[in-house]
């Protein structure tokens, strides 16, 4: 789990008054990992297809993408300092127009997958090798393009797309259910259930991904914690876009520490 | 006078032979008139399934990956279903894409209003970065997309089943620009796509009863000619607009807007101005929409003459 990543999500939200705290720190560790372990890409020219390429298709999360490409190296620490500002260009949703380190515009969900399907696609009509990920939220999963871009990826046997779901239990709170994993199976996909935080769960989990080939597309289904690092934070409250006081952010950033 | 669909079919054909990006997603539809496509070029082809929106995002990934996307469905589906995904799949992002429906309109004129949109055009035009495209004839359809399709921008053309059936020439198809069909003196009929017919029956009988009528046809909707119209109505000072789309943001809407400041002795709007739940032939539907020559004819007549 990574608290410096969660601290700089906290800085730059406080900083602009905007953003999603609890959604960024509940895919911070899958993002980080995803980049940190899992994809290939030239950190130069990060949204070539000749490399793997990240569609974050719950965009509200945003924040947890963008200290991540900080991290890498993809974004520099003056454009995070910009974020939501007049000049800035990274906004409260991954915008692709603007930054060319993002692959797609996002924010109205259930638009990630069908634009990952159609990458993935691409991909594999250019006889590419390279791997489509996108990261989709449980409680978007109630959006019917989601399950259009699900058959359209078994039907047309993309298994270089890889949708991985946080299961933050957002859905719970909506239209509750708790089938999810024979859903995608039912649709045709190889499901992978696992963990979402832990260096050591990301691990298990994608290693039983790596060790599959199928012609299936692929789904990570990772249970997290909404707002995990900070239990003031943490869950479905008012939390989801809420911005911290001074005091509010003195407590988060000592449960981070203490975490 | 050939079909649009056909000419579709055959365009496509000679343009993917040489253009190895042109590739086309259909959502079950026309693919017996796409068979030849499919088969020559089976991995630029595909029938995607009866799920329009993720298609348009689909398309949208498919762009980022370098192709060009000819998409095409029904026009409802294709455009009121889908303008989320249109919206900021392609225009958000700035991606490039080609729309191409049939049964705009009340084209499906026995199926009832689901199949039905009146508002595609307008909706389309809403979009920066679009160009809309209302060819009445398979020749217009043609050059108005060899002129646009590669321009990486959102290019829609809307493909009717009822060509006006007049034969302009190659070089007067120019897209984002009128053509005057017929000079006149009395009253300027702008028609739009496929209601040339009707106009130019119009004009006739109109020119039977002394009335002089000057016709202005548009195949583009947008960018809008406003040059055109406003050329026509300094000169007859009355405007007259034929279209099957919504009386709300339509060519009547566009011509008026061009003509601000400019004396205007009438202007009258022949469009859709609610759900058309009757079923019968075109023809029907025109009638329905107070859209036949007949009434065109009368309510000119009376405004000119009164």
């Amino acid at each position: 789990m990574s608290d410096t990543l969660r601290m700089r999500i906290v800085e730059m939200i406080v900083e602009s008054g905007e953003g999603h705290i609890p959604s960024s720190f509940s895919i911070v560790d899958i993002i980080d990992y995803l980049y940190s372990h899992v994809m290939n890409y030239n950190v130069e020219n990060i949204s070539s297809l000749s490399g793997d390429v990240f569609i974050l298709s719950k965009g509200h999360g945003a924040a947890a993408l963008y200290v991540v490409l900080e991290k890498i190296g993809a974004v520099s620490k003056d454009s995070l300092r910009q974020y939501g500002k007049p000049k800035g260009l990274l906004g409260g949703h991954p915008e692709r127009f603007k930054n060319k380190q993002v692959m797609a515009s996002t924010g109205s969900l259930g638009h990630g997958l069908p634009i990952a399907a159609g990458i993935a696609l691409g991909g594999k009509l250019r006889s590419n090798s390279s791997r489509v990920y996108c990261l989709l939220g449980d409680g978007e999963c109630q959006e019917g393009t989601v399950w259009e871009a699900a058959n359209i990826a078994a039907n047309q046997q993309l298994n270089n797309l890889i949708a991985i779901v946080d299961w933050n239990g957002s859905a719970k709170q909506l239209m509750p259910y708790e089938d999810l994993e024979a859903r995608w199976s039912a649709f045709g996909w190889n499901v992978v259930r696992g963990y979402g935080h832990r260096y050591s769960d990301l691990d298990l989990a994608f290693s039983q991904y790596l060790n599959n080939s199928t012609s299936k597309p692929t789904v990570l289904i990772l249970e997290t914690v909404k707002g995990k690092g900070s239990k003031l934070v943490e869950g479905h409250g008012i939390w989801h876009h809420k911005i911290p006081d001074s005091e509010e952010l003195k407590i988060i950033m000592k449960d981070l520490i203490n975490e | 006078m050939s079909s649009l669909r056909k000419a579709f079919a055959e365009l496509l054909l000679k343009n993917g032979k040489l253009d190895q990006d042109l590739i086309v997603l259909v959502g079950d539809i026309s693919h017996g008139l796409l068979s030849e496509f499919r088969f020559a070029f089976p991995d630029r082809y595909f029938n995607i399934g009866i799920c329009e929106p993720a298609m348009v995002g689909l398309a949208a990934g498919l762009r980022i990956a370098g192709f060009n996307p000819v998409i095409h469905t029904i026009a409802p589906f294709l455009i009121e279903r889908s303008y989320e995904q249109i919206k900021l799949d392609f225009g958000y992002q700035g991606l490039g894409g080609n729309f191409v429906s049939v049964g705009g309109s009340f084209d499906y004129s026995k199926l009832g209003c689901s199949h039905h949109t009146y508002s595609d055009v307008s909706m389309m035009a809403q979009l920066p970065n679009s160009n809309v495209f209302v060819p009445g004839s398979s020749k217009e359809f043609t050059e108005l997309f060899n002129q646009n399709y590669k321009n990486n921008e959102i290019n829609y053309f809307r493909l009717t089943e009822n060509p006006h059936d007049i034969e302009f020439s190659p070089g007067d198809i120019s897209s984002g620009e009128a053509i005057v069909v017929k000079e006149g003196n009395d009253v300027t009929i702008a028609a739009l796509g496929p209601m040339l017919k009707v106009a130019l029956e119009s004009t006739k009988k109109l020119a039977e009863q002394g009335i002089d009528a000057e016709v202005l046809y548009y195949h583009t909707f947008k960018p809008f000619d406003s040059q055109a119209i406003i050329k026509s109505v300094k000169k007859t000072n009355r405007i007259a607009t034929l279209e099957e789309l919504s009386i709300i943001g339509g060519l009547n809407s566009l011509a008026l807007e061009a003509c601000t400041g400019i004396s205007i002795k009438s202007n009258l709007k022949f469009a859709v101005s609610n759900f058309i739940r009757s079923y019968g032939s075109y023809l029907d539907m025109l009638i329905e929409a107070n859209l036949s020559t007949e009434q065109i004819v009368n309510t000119i007549m009376n405004d000119v003459k009164k």
